[in-house]
């Protein structure tokens, strides 16, 4: 190592690492990155985490016509982190898991079908009994085209 | 009397961090993001692209995307190395490329990007901001030795892993960087007046 050239460099690199100490990336990094962390940490609700058992064929564009039926005709708006809206009419019970608006306005809306553990429903408004509360009752769900649940339809919780 | 406490190691805040505890995420963050914004900055010259590179390589650390291995060295020597990659990376994207000339002994005439305005602006002084600008002059292998090692303490060893190469490269590349370094702060210094 050349001594010359650590003699002239000390001094300058001391000044430089100096002007550099108190350098920190900018403070929106941190929030951004933060908001992420909140997003993929989400806590995510039961109806979230149930999974298909059969892709619904036919049927599926039966009831997912009564769904949105419903679910256009419904006249309270609802929030988007608004509890489940729970309505029940001669075919059972719809339960919109999304606003209605973001219902009607998915472009690529799909029907499957999926089991749902009775115990679940009872937050949802349904009643349920002590000897069928670790039964799980057949649904429709709808979802959005990236797999979000959107709707259930419970044709018979008995 | 007063106590202290030890700071968290980061292997147990990397270990919360995947529980998912927002604190642990954002303590490492804390513990990091200055050291690497420093080396991105004075190794890029741009503060937009050193801030892209630090939120990148904390994005990775949130996702589990860069598969750190403790028993292989410290988090941050590690992290540097993920910045270097993707400061490579943002480099080849603007159609630059980062590689060894063949004489080993290439300086990058436009290492410093133009950027150098924005980055005057974060530092204070005219010698820091002097030697500043001869470092983003230097050929960006030679500036990786000289700023890891100068700036941030790292040894030859630690150095060769961040930036891959073999121990002998790495003593080879800081001394010349050094040399170069020092021939380019001489030009700016001025010359004195014989009478």
């Amino acid at each position: 190592m050349n001594p010359d050239t650590d003699h002239d460099l000390a001094n300058p690199l001391r000044t430089l690492r100096a002007a550099m100490e108190g350098v920190n990336a900018p403070r929106g990094v941190e929030k951004e990155l933060m908001a992420a962390f909140a997003k993929r940490h989400a806590r995510t609700r039961w109806y979230q985490r149930v999974r298909a058992v059969q892709w619904a064929g036919a049927g599926g564009a039966v009831a997912l016509t009564a769904v949105l039926a419903v679910a256009l005709t419904s006249p309270v708006p609802q929030p988007a982190d608004a509890p489940p809206l729970v309505q029940r009419d001669g075919r059972g019970y719809f339960i919109a898991l999304e606003s209605l608006e973001r219902i009607e306005h998915e472009p690529n809306p799909r029907m499957i079908e999926t089991e749902v553990p009775r115990m679940e429903l009872a937050s949802l408004g349904v009643s349920v009994t002590p000897e069928n509360a670790g039964d799980s009752v057949l649904a429709e769900m709808l979802v959005s085209g990236d797999g979000q649940p959107l709707a259930l339809r419970l044709t018979s919780t008995e | 009397m007063t106590t202290t406490t030890a700071p968290i190691p980061d292997a147990e805040l990397l270990r919360q961090l995947r529980s998912g505890a927002q604190a642990a995420f954002q303590a490492l963050y804390r513990r990091h993001q200055g050291p690497l914004y420093r080396f991105a900055v004075l190794r890029c010259g741009s503060p937009d692209t050193a801030a892209d590179v630090v939120q990148e390589v904390f994005m990775g650390v949130l996702t589990d995307a860069w598969r750190f291995d403790p028993l292989r060295g410290q988090l941050q020597h590690f992290l540097f190395g993920v910045a270097r990659n993707l400061i490579l990376k943002h480099e080849q994207a603007r159609g630059r490329t980062a590689s060894l000339p063949e004489d080993e002994d290439g300086e990058d005439e436009a290492g410093d990007d133009g950027a150098g305005e924005p980055l005057a602006r974060l530092l204070s002084g005219e010698l820091a901001e002097d030697v500043r600008r001869a470092l983003g002059q230097l050929a960006p292998h030679y500036r990786d030795a000289v700023i890891l090692y100068e700036m941030h303490d790292l040894s030859y060893q630690e150095i060769a892993t961040v930036c891959q190469v073999d121990i002998g490269t790495v003593r080879s590349r800081l001394s010349r960087g050094r040399a170069a370094l020092a021939k380019r702060l001489g030009a700016h210094r001025p010359q004195p007046i014989n009478a």
